[in-house]
């Protein structure tokens, strides 16, 4: 019996002393959960482990898509849970669910003025704050494929259709345009930045609005006069996993690609890209990428210090370092991007609106599913205008 | 009696733990997801119509397509065809692989290779699926392309005509081992005495396929049916992961669309709706599979 008590004694205290033990010197740990995996992640990166260095705490990256974590939020906020403590989310989701996350106020308020993009309120609090920038420029090609095939970006509508005349006829070019495919982005992206060049920014923004119809026959036109005879002549290619896209582009079986401005951080030669919009095109879709802070954070305080380093001068300026994506603040210097973001962030200064928000993002919901979906079946069976028309008015 | 009594408390506690958990995590959700399809996000009693607003909707029977035009046909009809291709394909192959395999050389390691599609997780099938019919890096579209078949040389999961049936084919072979391995095990216990008498009898490979081999495996038969009819109506992985139901929803299934209300549109209530008309159809296998059981056990 007195065998069996010491032995319990030891199995009980042992444990505890190696707890209580390495807890004394274990880290503070926090979790940050984001979209970004590759050489996306590897230049976010650095802000991380800047903060860890600089605060002596251990923070975990975890990849979470938006469309994945907005099935598995839900039931974590639930339980009264969260799997992160500083989570980059689509922020329309995050202000219909504005209740589960922390008031970040404290840490926008004293610096705002320095940011280039809004906060997002909602219920009264600061629910997120923007990170990073992304811009859809228009077209990257590569420089030196352009002039081995004496090629030059267009300044006109016809310009284009000549250009992309031209690409076709090149031996081994499958397709004058590659077309990115995922969830639907790429696709979006590229019809986005038609309704802009060729309707204007208004059109863009009352499409937003939902001031216009889908049907409206000014919708319509750019539709039937712009992208359908680009579809219908091959001009696109069918949709192809957009990173496996951005490989087939660079090897030389497609001329041109719609992508966002992360390409730069995607390809070999970043000086080798050169990047074009629609002629016409006043102003590119942009938007910030922007995390919260879900109010079950076990570390509340130690997330908002780390958010509040991630957006502050120091920390975007060392996100700037790394490419592919523009910062949020006006005081970081342009001399801290690579020389191929500085190309980039030149041609978004020339445009008269520069930057408007994202229309799948801002309207969100099932809608956004909607959009992408619908636009894949355009891309493929250009005829099925009408209905696809229909059907985006009536998801609304 | 207080015999009696201590054995049910005994027989009890042993049960209890499992009713338990079942009554936390099955039934309690099951119930409040049948509640939550009678009423709307105000917590309003709506009877039918959030029933009524699925059934009617486009994305889960679109009509005026069907079968002139080509898809998006909805939801509903996807799964109807998923199940009248798959379902026959699936249990057939299976019998025959389990019969061409059966006491051969090497037949063990072929039906070890067929059942590798159970072992994958089905999310990762439908990766797998969406590069099989892939134009630049699918085996099949290569096919097409050497064999000359034009239109069937692109990638089949972007084009609404070929993205439920590479998703059907895809599943067909992830599947077929399912099928396989029951009907091995099925074949295993059929007497040989049956066989040797019907071979003095004269009867022939085919009679003996169709006059012993079929009847006897029947209840594995049943078995796979309901497994395969259960997995049919609620396949939902591959789907999410090849097409999202795409393009133009033209593979589209009943609990992606469940999962796109409820996590998409935040519709509960909607999504409950459908979740409800699916238990109801695995309710009917789930009826017919019991009473086949019960049946078989009689005799």
């Amino acid at each position: 019996m007195k065998k069996t008590l010491i032995l319990i004694l030891c199995l009980l205290v042992v444990p505890w002393c190696l707890f209580a033990g390495g807890k004394a010197v274990e880290k503070a740990t926090l979790t940050v959960i984001g979209p970004w995996a590759g050489p996306e992640m590897e230049q976010f990166m650095p802000v991380l482990n800047a903060f860890e260095e600089k605060e002596n705490v251990t923070v975990k990256y975890r990849i979470y898509r938006a469309e994945d974590l907005s099935s598995v939020l839900p039931a974590q906020f639930e339980a009264s849970q969260s799997p992160g403590d500083v989570i980059a989310m689509w922020y329309w989701w995050v202000m219909e669910n504005h209740g589960h996350a922390v008031d970040l106020s404290d840490i926008w308020e004293p610096e705002k003025d320095a940011f280039t993009a809004p906060q997002k309120e909602a219920g009264g609090k600061t629910v997120m704050v923007p990170f990073v920038m992304v811009v859809k420029p228009g077209f990257w090609y590569r420089q030196s494929f352009f002039d081995k095939h004496g090629l030059k970006a267009p300044n006109t509508w016809d310009e284009f259709t000549d250009l992309l005349r031209k690409i076709g006829d090149i031996d081994g070019i499958k397709a004058p345009i590659a077309t990115g495919n995922g969830v639907g982005w790429p696709i979006s992206d590229i019809t986005e930045h038609f309704l802009i060049a060729i309707g204007g920014p208004e059109l863009h923004k009352n499409l937003v609005s939902k001031s216009i119809r889908w049907t409206d026959p000014e919708v319509r036109q750019i539709f039937e006069n712009n992208i359908v005879p680009l579809l219908s002549a091959g001009a696109f290619s069918d949709p192809i996993e957009w990173t496996q896209a951005v490989e087939l582009w660079w090897g030389g079986e497609y001329g041109i690609y719609f992508m966002g401005n992360w390409i730069t951080g995607m390809v070999k030669d970043p000086n080798d890209l050169g990047v074009f919009s629609l002629p016409g095109a006043k102003a590119v879709v942009g938007g910030a990428d922007y995390f919260f802070i879900p109010k079950y954070s076990e570390n509340v305080d130690l997330a908002k210090k780390l958010l509040a380093f991630m957006i502050s001068k120091e920390g975007l300026s060392i996100r700037a370092e790394q490419g592919g994506k523009l910062v949020v603040r006006n005081d970081v210097s342009a001399s801290r991007y690579p020389e191929a973001d500085r190309n980039l962030a030149e041609v978004v200064s020339k445009m008269e609106e520069t930057t408007i928000p994202d229309m799948d993002d801002t309207i969100g919901g099932d809608w956004q599913r909607l959009f992408w979906d619908q636009l894949k079946l355009l891309w493929v069976e250009p005829d099925s205008l009408d209905d696809v028309l229909r059907k985006l008015q009536a998801g609304l | 009696m207080e015999k009696r009594l201590r054995q049910w408390g005994i027989a009890f506690s042993f049960v209890l733990p499992a009713v338990a958990i079942m009554a936390v995590f099955i039934v309690y959700p099951a119930v409040k997801t049948l509640l939550q399809s009678f009423y709307d996000g105000e917590g309003n009693w709506v009877g039918l119509r959030n029933f009524i607003t699925v059934l009617s909707h486009y994305d889960t029977i679109d009509l005026s397509r069907f079968p002139s035009k080509g898809p998006p046909w909805g939801s509903l009809v996807n799964n109807t065809i998923w199940i009248l291709i798959h379902l026959p394909v699936t249990v057939l192959l299976g019998i025959i692989f389990a019969v061409m395999l059966n006491n051969i050389k090497g037949g063990s390691f072929i039906k070890g290779v067929i059942f590798l599609g159970m072992v994958i997780p089905m999310i990762i099938g439908g990766v797998i699926i969406r590069f099989i019919f892939d134009e630049n890096s699918g085996i099949v579209p290569l096919l097409m392309r050497t064999l000359g078949i034009e239109g069937l040389d692109h990638t089949w999961t972007a084009y609404p005509k070929t993205a439920l049936i590479s998703l059907i084919l895809g599943s067909i072979l992830l599947w077929t081992g399912f099928s396989l391995t029951m009907h091995a095990a099925g074949l295993s216990t059929i007497p040989k005495t049956i066989y040797e008498a019907a071979d003095i009898d004269g009867a022939g490979h085919l009679r003996k396929f169709f006059y012993i081999t079929i009847p006897m495996l029947k209840p594995v038969t049943s078995v796979v049916i309901a497994m395969t009819l259960l997995y049919e109506i609620k396949i939902f992985d591959i789907v999410y992961a090849a097409t999202l139901g795409g393009p133009g929803g033209s593979s589209m299934v009943l609990s992606l669309q469940m999962y796109f209300y409820a996590f998409r549109k935040l519709d509960f209530n909607t999504a409950s709706a459908v979740a409800t008309i699916l238990t109801i159809f695995t309710l009917f296998v789930s009826i017919w599979l019991v009473r086949n059981t019960l049946k078989g056990e009689e005799r």
